[in-house]
């Protein structure tokens, strides 16, 4: 189990890696097609994907198992 | 398909809902376990995606590409600071029993109505247009499905599919969001008929999604490839730097904002949140949701310009293309979730207005007027539930009324972000007051007046295009000032208006609220009042801040009214249970009851309220500049602290001191006992291994020597005799035996048993003793011991060869005094102390000291302590050292007689 700070300090670097991510100028890095498809479009939904991904990682390491019926 | 059709579906597709949040609060236990899940917390939060996602996002694509997408980045970038912000925020309106986010910003704000009554305003004004919004985007549905024109104007008011909407809506909001009061205004029903409608909404948008993908294209490379073969989509996928500026990042900071600023997610994320845990899930499971209702919007939009080519409205695509198909079931299933998103976004944001007027508007208004007789009322709980729904018809109305004034030509997502815009005002105030304590009340008030003043001026105002007036002030500024044109603000041209108005409206706000927080001063007891607010809940704490007691019966009477009688009761009886009060017999509130029973009642009618009605029956007493500033500064507490540890350090010194001391008194105490026992062992053996390996010494010298061994064992044996008494008197507290003592007997036998010391010293020792008789109690030997000590002193002491001795005994009062003086060399008074401590020998140790071993005079003290008596040394009249020690005399009475009896045998002794 993760320090708290621990956690809270990889969130908010999360968010400044989702900050930098999202946003011009890095976003306008992207551009074009590739096999058909708009590369803008794979990578917003990519670097969100990553994004949440990370996020559900720091949470799951930090958060003992949740006995809660619904949700499992 | 018909209008009834449609019409009938929608409303037996609410009432299902309907029937959901029903079972749920009427006590199925299976419902009630989902309601508790963060399952349902999750999908509750995705009520953020209202029909603005569902048929605007669409739209959105269809026109601009990609920045609907900034709108859903927000939130998750929100939720990246989950465990720092919006866990915050949850502990603190959890402690504070917050209803709204009104309250939150009033609570943390002095808790007068004043803050929290101008959030709910500018609330109630900046969402009319995004209700608007729903029901338009309803209504626009309901007419592409019945093949019916949209306007409204085109059609009698009867057949007026939004004011439709706009009266079922109304009804579901009451049925989900007013059916009763609860406390902590938790509607458990509702929440979980909203997650419902959340998976509806995102297997609705995907089933149109994959239909549209696969049905009508064969796949998403094939939609891609034929869409870039638009020339406009081509420049929308094309790399372009100059692409996405300014409005993108505004649009992500604005959502971002949004995703706790606005009233219906501060409902379910933070009011109706029933287990702060659940937040851990949402965190990555609300973006997720996000993201995965976001897939198909483009291709659909894409799908959309390729198929449907100059379509009027792009919000209509979702339900436009399954028509075009000849899809009318895939048609209903769109429009479903699209009255599925309007319907959760509507209940849940009039419910959240509701409360907000209810509690911070209506209620403090109505308890200052006194003609309205509230206070003759027995039961409020109807009033405030009519008050509520009031509010909800009121609301509702106004956005009918926004909606039929703003025509077909502003696009759903442009609305929105109107409503953005304004909701993002609370963001300085609610940031500053959670993370800042000198953030102040008149900060606040600036800060969000200012930012609502631009926001009317830049945004809202010009909204209203229809009138004739505006559009001329948006051309050409007010009265022709071409730099106060709302548009372009000081010249500010390069940003498009929503942007252009966050810019301004939260420059303004930020920079008031810093401004005036900086320049102005806090009362001490509103710092005092921030702290306590921030600084988790301590009930205890905050009783200290509002001393204020009362009659429970008064309490219950109040807290009934607004609750009911029953869970009036039950409460009570928790907290009694908790405080170990008797139900029965308890009459006077405390201060920290006062506040349990301020905060049950905040958590039905507002923090705000609250106070004022408890105020009402409440004797507060004024609380001191000095329990103010002791709550207050931690610095004075630091300092109080600071003190304690001084003093406590000090006696640590002192007694480190003390032991250091004992510790060398006690090495010296080994010493010296060492050098005593040693120097008599070594001459002994000395004069002992002489005399055994020297036969031939003379018998002179042998008898000499003999004489040096034995004169060396007594003193060994007084020495060691010394220590053992030494040791014995120090164990108990008085002395062997008690019995009546003459002391000038044992005076008479210390003199005479010294006379031999005295002749040899050649020191003359005379005797005045007063009293016939001295007795006292006591033992007689040991009191022998005091004497001979005094008197072997004054022979070692006093001046060898001329030297002068005196014991004198006299009565003083009810004591004897006994005193023995010598013409020594005295004992300065520094020293008059310790030369009754162990071992303490003036001067040099080693030197000059043929007897004794400093024992004397501590075993002395210890002897005349145990009598009862006191020892001390002073100066003598001719200049030595003057001991002097007292006893109580027994009482006069038959023992006087008996001891005046005896003297004539004494001198036979």
């Amino acid at each position: 189990m993760l320090r708290r700070t621990a956690r809270r300090d990889r969130m908010i670097g999360l968010f400044v890696l989702g900050l930098v991510l999202f946003n011009p100028p890095v976003l306008n890095l992207f551009g074009g097609t590739v096999f058909g498809w708009p590369v803008l479009y794979l990578y917003l939904f990519g670097a969100w994907a990553l994004v949440i991904v990370c996020v559900a990682l720091v949470t799951r390491a930090a958060a003992p198992p949740e006995g809660d019926g619904g949700s499992s | 398909m018909s209008q009834p059709l449609v019409l009938g579906v929608a409303v037996a597709y609410l009432l299902v809902l309907f029937a959901i949040a029903w079972l749920v609060e009427s006590g199925s236990k299976r419902l009630g376990r989902i309601a508790g899940s963060s399952l349902v917390y999750t999908l509750s939060l995705a009520v953020y995606c209202s029909s603005w996602t569902f048929n605007g996002g669409v739209g959105r694509a269809a026109l601009n590409g990609f920045d609907f997408l900034p709108i859903y980045l927000g939130p998750t970038l929100a939720f990246c600071l989950g465990p720092l912000l919006l866990r915050r925020i949850l502990r603190i309106s959890k402690a504070n029993q917050i209803t709204s986010i009104a309250d939150l910003i009033g609570a943390r704000f002095g808790r007068s109505g004043g803050v929290a009554a101008l959030v709910t305003i500018i609330a109630v004004i900046g969402l009319v247009p995004y209700i608007a919004l729903q029901l338009k985007s309803v209504s626009n549905g309901f007419a592409a499905l019945t093949l019916t024109s949209p306007d409204p104007a085109n059609q009698p008011f009867w057949f007026d599919g939004s004011l439709w909407a706009a009266a079922i809506l109304t009804v579901f909001a009451m049925l989900f969001g007013s059916r009763s009061i609860h406390p902590g205004e938790h509607h458990p029903g509702m929440v979980v008929a909203i997650a419902a409608e959340s998976i509806l909404k995102l297997i609705g948008l995907t089933i149109i999604g994959l239909f549209v993908v696969y049905g009508l294209f064969h796949g998403f490379g094939d939609l891609f490839t034929q869409a870039a073969t638009v020339p406009e989509v081509a420049q929308i996928f094309a790399r372009s730097p100059e692409h996405y500026g300014f409005s993108w990042v505004g649009m992500t900071f604005l959502a971002l904002l949004a995703s706790f600023c606005l009233p219906r997610q501060f409902q379910v994320m933070v009011v109706e949140n029933v287990n702060e845990r659940h937040l851990d899930r949402a965190v990555w499971q609300f973006p997720l949701y996000l993201l995965l209702i976001n897939i198909f919007v483009l291709p659909i939009a894409m799908a959309g310009r390729l198929l449907l080519p100059g379509t009027a409205n792009p919000d209509n695509l979702v339900l436009a293309l399954p028509l075009l198909a000849n899809q009318p079931v895939l048609a209903l299933v769109a429009f479903l979730g699209g009255v599925s998103a309007a319907a959760s976004m509507v209940v849940v944001e009039t419910t959240a207005l509701s409360i907000m007027v209810c509690n911070d508007v209506v209620m403090p208004a109505l308890l200052r007027v006194k003609p309205f007789g509230l206070e003759q009322r027995t039961d409020l709980t109807r009033l405030l539930l009519w008050v509520r729904r009031g509010v909800m018809v009121a609301v509702m109305a106004l956005g009918y009324l926004y909606m039929r004034h703003d025509n077909a030509q502003v696009t759903l997502v442009s609305i929105g972000l109107m409503s953005f815009v304004a909701v993002a005002q609370f963001a300085p105030a609610l940031l500053a007051g959670l993370f800042w304590r000198g953030a102040t009340k008149a900060g606040a008030i600036a800060g969000i007046s200012l930012g609502f003043a631009v926001w009317c001026y830049t945004l809202f105002i010009p909204s209203f295009t229809q009138v004739s007036p505006v559009a001329g002030f948006i051309a050409v500024g007010p009265f022709g000032i071409d730099l106060l044109r709302p548009y372009a603000l000081f010249g500010l041209t390069s940003l498009d208006p929503v942007t252009h108005a966050t810019f301004w409206s939260l420059l303004a706000n930020l920079g008031s609220l810093l401004v005036v927080s900086m320049l102005g001063r806090q009362r001490p007891v509103d710092r005092a009042h921030a702290a306590l607010f921030l600084d988790a809940d301590n009930p205890a704490e905050a009783a200290r801040i509002w001393r204020r007691t009362a009659l429970i019966p008064d309490l219950q009477s109040l807290a009934s009214r607004f609750l009911g009688r029953e869970r009036t009761a039950a409460a009570f009886d928790i907290w009694a249970r908790e405080r170990g009060l008797d139900p029965a017999t308890a009459i006077n509130a405390d201060a920290e009851t006062v506040l349990y029973y301020e905060r049950l009642l905040a958590s039905v009618i507002g923090a705000s309220s609250a106070r004022a009605l408890v105020g009402a029956i409440v004797e507060e007493q004024p609380l001191g500049v000095e329990e103010v500033m002791g709550i207050l500064d931690e610095a004075s507490r630091l300092i109080e602290t600071n003190r304690a540890l001084e003093a406590a350090t000090g006696e640590l010194q002192q007694a480190n001191e003390r032991l250091q001391e004992l510790d060398r008194l006690k090495d010296d105490f080994i010493a010296t006992v060492n050098h005593e026992l040693r120097t008599p062992l070594a001459s002994i053996r000395a004069f002992s291994e002489i005399l055994r390996d020297h036969a031939d010494i003379s018998d002179s010298d042998r008898q000499e020597f003999l004489r040096v061994v034995v004169g060396e064992s007594e003193r060994l044996t007084r020495l060691i005799g010394q220590l053992l008494d030494l040791s014995r008197i120090s164990e108990g507290g008085a002395p062997a035996t008690l019995a009546p003592v003459d002391l000038v007997h044992a005076a008479r036998d210390a003199t005479a048993a010294m006379q031999q010391v005295f002749a040899t010293r050649g020191v003359a020792l005379t005797t005045h003793i007063d009293v016939r008789a001295a007795p006292v109690i006591g033992d007689h030997d040991r009191l022998v011991q005091v004497v001979i000590n005094l008197l072997g002193n004054a022979a070692k002491f006093a001046t060898p060869g001329s030297g002068r001795a005196e014991l004198s005994l006299r009565r003083a009062g009810d004591q004897f005094e006994l005193a023995v003086a010598d013409n020594g060399p005295g004992i300065p008074p520094k020293h008059r102390d310790i030369v009754f401590e162990r071992f303490r020998q003036l001067g040099d140790t080693m030197n000059g000291k043929p007897e004794g071993a400093g024992l004397g005079l501590a075993i002395s003290r210890r002897i005349v302590a145990q009598h009862g008596g006191r020892i001390w040394v002073e100066e003598a009249p001719g200049g030595g050292a003057l001991f002097r020690f007292t006893l109580a005399a027994v009482p006069a009475g038959p023992r006087e007689d008996a001891a005046a009896a005896e003297p004539a045998l004494l001198p036979a002794r």
